[in-house]
């Protein structure tokens, strides 16, 4: 299978007045898994859509491999792609499904009979080329829209949520058989989906995108531990990062103390090197894992709900100003349902954004 | 036996009376058809008493019956095939393409419902006769191809397909003739067989049409052949039965065979009829 990059140039769509991507620029390197992900609506599947030649290109350029294929048909620009819906042909057997793009390339049949078998082979549907869709479980059927996508060797692949219908046992079995492949393969491929689980153990690297915009992008760590907006940081991560209202209470040395609204009793010293104004309203972060409980001073939290998982076990709550909080906890059953707990910030793991949720440094 | 049970039984028997009016007609035309014309007009009785095959000998071996026979499965067939290929891509249009017009034409095809066919008729004889297609069998098949029901019925099934089936067969590099052949028509064969069936029926019965455009009997239809018979004949009542059943026997036949599939085009056109 022969690996080629995607690369986005500028480009926008637009459904009348309404702007859907708004001038994005990427590069998915040769062999990468990529990422797009986002809320519902942030434009994600429209790009996959403009890449694959299913939208048209409002405006800018798409380059799969050095080739510019902003206004070739979707069949000319050697991609495949699998659908949320599998999308397969009902009225077909699971051989006719796989063998269909080959059948309309007129190729020889032995060509055609063995690139469907090694397909089966590699996705374990060799036993059931004669069912039709409709016999199939869902993991079963996605494995065939896969595997269609595979006969076609095509240079990228493209994946619009392809695990969404799945139930949650299948999703991380697929999940896993899908980086697999990948490593199998070693074609470049982009992924499409909401779930950020997907794609933090999915992704080489992962766009965010939000509003038409690709918000951050990077491998999935570099998000997590250094994101560059409020929207990133709380978007990456699950549970997701607690945000707090607070203010600039000074600027010290290396960078500024911080008082949170609703507990002025406390100060935080953070390192910024471009401290904000003194009195400035500005936001904290912190991930719930990281934030410790401690018996000295600290965040005071009633703790309302305890979610009880077995190795871990996250605590919800809200703060004295009234903004809700989680925090975890390694290990089971701490019976902190109902109590009022005080937690700090591992140091360091305190992320400052202005109000506008751009990150300081 | 509980209420339930009675009401049931009533209700049965009721659907059976209903029943057994609905068959006599076809019951008595059998009868009479088998029947000498001197016992017909002697006040025979409801059960069969006579098996007498001399009308149905008769008739195929006097009239032109076969002839038209040939006539009207030529005719149904052809008509059917052209109003079933120009319905179905006509319908792929509406439903598939972009194109500027694309609503107003559909509304067309909607509001050519509410023009009654007899209204057209003095129109389309002049053509087909300015045409030099009196006493042919495309006089009588043209005028009949205008069936906006299955332009409607097609579009509705085809609107239902996914429309990711659709971008799965353009990935797959295939275009509009595959859409239509390889997709679309194979995954509405059932409502293609109900459609066939009911456009066949309704073209085989239709008399007033092949009526006004054959006057030759060497090209008449089934239906109007019967008419001709009665004239050369004057009444013979189990001649006329014998036609009429010969005449409808291969749309019962075909029923029998086809029955779930007419019952659901029947549905399908209703509930599009409205």
């Amino acid at each position: 299978m022969k690996a080629t990059g995607v690369h986005l140039k500028a480009v926008k769509k637009s459904f009348g007045a309404v702007d859907v991507i708004r001038g994005v620029d990427m590069d998915v390197e040769r062999g990468h898994f990529a990422v797009f992900v986002g809320p519902s609506g942030c434009g994600k599947s429209t790009l996959l859509r403009m890449i694959a030649g299913l939208e048209e290109t409002s405006d800018g350029e798409i380059f799969i491999g050095d080739r510019d294929v902003t206004h070739e048909d979707p069949a000319d620009r050697g991609v495949a792609m699998v659908f949320q819906s599998y999308a397969l042909y009902p009225h077909l057997s699971v051989y006719e499904n796989m063998a269909f793009s080959l059948r309309l390339a007129k190729r020889p049949k032995a060509e055609i009979d063995d690139k469907v078998r090694e397909a089966a082979g590699i996705l374990q549907l060799a036993d059931h080329l004669e069912k039709k869709p409709a016999q199939l479980s869902g993991g079963q059927r996605q494995r065939v829209a896969i595997g269609r996508a595979i006969v076609r060797a095509p240079d990228v692949f493209l994946f619009d949520e392809p695990l969404s219908n799945l139930d949650a046992e299948l999703r991380v079995q697929m999940r896993l058989e899908l980086a697999r492949l990948h490593q199998k393969l070693g074609a470049t491929m982009i992924y499409v989906t909401h779930d950020q689980v997907e794609a933090m153990t999915l992704a080489d690297t992962i766009f965010v995108l939000q509003g038409g915009h690709v918000q951050q992008s990077g491998a999935p760590l570099d998000l997590y531990d250094d994101p560059s907006n409020r929207f990133v940081a709380g978007f990456i991560g699950s549970p997701s990062m607690n945000f707090f209202s607070a203010s600039v209470d000074d600027h010290t040395g290396d960078g500024i103390d911080v008082r949170l609204s609703g507990q002025p009793d406390m100060t935080l010293n953070l390192p910024v090197s471009k401290p904000p104004t003194k009195g400035a309203s500005i936001v904290l972060g912190m991930r719930p894992e990281h934030l410790v409980v401690t018996k000295g001073e600290g965040l005071r939290v009633t703790v309302d709900v305890a979610e009880e998982l077995g190795g871990v076990s996250y605590q919800h709550g809200t703060l004295e100003s009234g903004d809700p909080v989680i925090f975890q906890q390694a290990g089971v059953r701490h019976g902190m349902h109902g109590t009022v707990q005080t937690v700090m910030p591992e140091p360091g793991r305190v992320f400052v954004f202005d109000i506008d949720g751009e990150r300081i440094r | 036996m509980t209420a339930r049970r009675a009401r049931n039984f009533a209700f049965s028997g009721i659907v059976l009376i209903a029943a057994m009016i609905w068959i006599f007609p076809l019951y008595w035309s059998l009868t009479t058809s088998l029947r000498s014309e001197n016992r017909i007009v002697s006040n025979a009785g409801v059960l069969i008493d006579e098996l007498n095959f001399a009308s149905y000998i008769e008739v195929l071996s006097t009239s032109k019956l076969p002839i038209w026979y040939l006539n009207s499965v030529a005719t149904s067939s052809i008509t059917t095939a052209i109003v079933l290929v120009t319905g179905m891509m006509c319908a792929y249009a509406l439903s598939q393409l972009q194109f500027p017009g694309r609503k107003a034409l559909y509304l067309l095809v909607v509001a050519s419902f509410m023009v009654p066919v007899p209204a057209l008729y003095v129109a389309q004889f002049i053509l087909m006769s300015d045409l030099g297609l009196v006493n042919t069998w495309w006089g009588i098949i043209l005028p009949q191809l205008i069936v906006p029901v299955v332009v409607i019925v097609y579009k509705q099934f085809f609107d239902a397909i996914p429309k990711e089936m659709r971008e799965a067969v353009l990935l797959d590099g295939g275009g509009e003739f595959t859409l239509l052949f390889k997709l679309y028509l194979p995954l509405n064969w059932g409502i293609t067989a109900a459609l066939a069936i009911i456009t066949f029926i309704s073209t085989w019965n239709n008399f007033f049409w092949p009526f006004l455009i054959v006057t030759s009997e060497s090209m008449m239809t089934i239906p109007v052949g019967i008419t001709q018979v009665n004239d050369a004949f004057g009444v013979a009542y189990a001649r006329m039965m014998a036609l009429a059943l010969l005449a409808a026997a291969p749309v019962i036949i075909g029923y029998l065979i086809f029955q779930k599939r007419v019952t659901e085009a029947v549905m399908i056109s209703a509930g599009v009829k409205g």
